[in-house]
């Protein structure tokens, strides 16, 4: 319950007061936005299993975003930001639908 | 003996994604809980703080998306608009240019013609300006016209270096060519889409675009060329006629036609940058035959 509540003032907040990105961060907001789904949809997962922990949850987001923006941030020093990305992307993209694919058993049993 | 590897060891990195995609913590802290520690102190709070983060960095995200998306629009529709104005500038421009030049031509006449040996160099010079493409022409010729037809189905195309892109699409090779082969059979004057050629005049494609002395043309491209009656028979029995046979297979459509009389202009890009007529040399010493005739 709490944790829709949080969900919903997240998006109400990030509605209304449509905070403004600043120009140095904005290439890692999309790697982050993976980042977080893939925090999600873990969370989700653990919670169809029974084994949810909040602390692990939101500590995986925390540090999944940030990592995935360090390593962008090592990238684009390298000269090799986009590639990394891409990396990144990959990687959580597949973890994404790994989880999804879980979760889908967990509901449907299919 | 020694356990026979796996044989999937090689690609351990790419097999653990997929089966580590659920992150150890959560089993770590479930078997934590089984063997009676307690749970995570604050434990409602944190999880509330994280997904409003969570929700704010998604609207953040969603917004900035969309944000972004008419803004890059917009600039492209700002340039595209400035890229009209300057060129509708400078055409205004490049016709006040000719027009000037139209009377400057015409008070430097009217003030040759006063002497004979002034209206001897009027001649001489409107000659050399004919002659060069400084100043426009009248007179017989031909024109052949370049039409590109779009592909109806490239696909029949099975030839892997004639990419869809340059079928049916006029290059500025073809148009240098047919230009070249023009001056061959005896052109006098040439111009292409209204654009004078003049000894510095460059045929080159900058994208898409076929560029007459940087001016970009749109097709369909039209060469007129003033000259003797034999030209056309010339121009379409010789190299030129059987490379617009060969553009055809490509495409391209081409018609070659008598014009009784043709108007050319004066070449708009006409300037030395480098080159000066030497001193020693009067400008009207130019190697004419009129010139020569003359005791003086």
């Amino acid at each position: 319950m709490i944790a829709a509540i949080g969900l919903v003032l997240g998006i109400v907040a990030g509605l209304f007061l449509e905070p403004t990105v600043p120009t140095w961060l904005q290439p890692y907001l999309p790697i982050a936005v993976v980042a977080a789904l893939d925090a999600v949809f873990g969370g989700l997962r653990a919670l169809l299993d029974g084994i949810f922990d909040d602390r692990v949850f939101v500590v995986s987001f925390v540090a999944n975003v940030l990592v995935a923006a360090v390593i962008v941030y090592l990238g684009d020093q390298l000269g090799v930001g986009s590639q990394l990305s891409t990396g990144v992307v990959v990687v959580l993209g597949i973890r994404i639908f790994a989880n999804a694919a879980a979760i889908r058993r967990h509901l449907f049993s299919a | 003996m020694p356990e026979i590897p796996r044989r999937d060891a090689s690609m351990v990195l790419l097999t653990s994604l997929g089966e580590d995609s659920l992150d150890a913590g959560y089993a770590r802290a479930a078997a934590r809980r089984r063997h009676g520690a307690p749970p995570a102190r604050h434990g409602r709070v944190i999880l509330a703080a994280g997904l409003v983060a969570i929700g704010l960095l998604l609207t953040t995200a969603a917004a900035e998306a969309r944000d972004r998306a008419p803004a890059t629009a917009q600039a492209r529709s700002e340039l595209v608009n400035e890229i009209e104005d300057r060129t509708e500038t400078n055409d205004r421009l490049e016709t006040t240019l000719a027009t000037e030049r139209l009377a400057v031509s015409d008070a430097r006449r009217t003030g040759l013609r006063i002497t004979a040996q002034g209206s001897r160099l009027a001649r001489v010079l409107a000659t050399l300006e004919s002659t060069t493409g400084a100043g426009g022409v009248t007179g017989p010729g031909m024109s052949v016209t370049l039409t590109q037809v779009t592909p109806d189905d490239s696909g029949t195309d099975d030839d892997p270096r004639t990419t869809e892109a340059t079928e049916g699409r006029v290059s500025d090779r073809d148009l240098q060519t047919v230009v070249n082969e023009v001056w061959a059979a005896g052109a006098e004057a040439v111009s292409v889409n209204e654009q004078r050629l003049t000894a510095l005049s460059a045929i080159r494609s900058a994208g898409e675009a076929i560029l007459v002395d940087f001016r970009p043309l749109s097709p369909p491209y039209e060469v007129q060329a003033v000259g003797p009656p034999s030209m056309r028979s010339a121009f379409v029995g010789g190299f030129g006629g059987s490379y617009l046979q060969v553009l055809r297979d490509y495409g391209i459509e081409f018609t070659v036609e008598d014009r009784g009389e043709l108007v050319l202009p004066a070449s708009a890009g006409l300037r030395l940058r480098y080159a000066t007529t030497p001193n020693d040399v009067p400008s009207g010493a130019t190697p004419d035959p009129r010139d020569r005739t003359s005791p003086q």
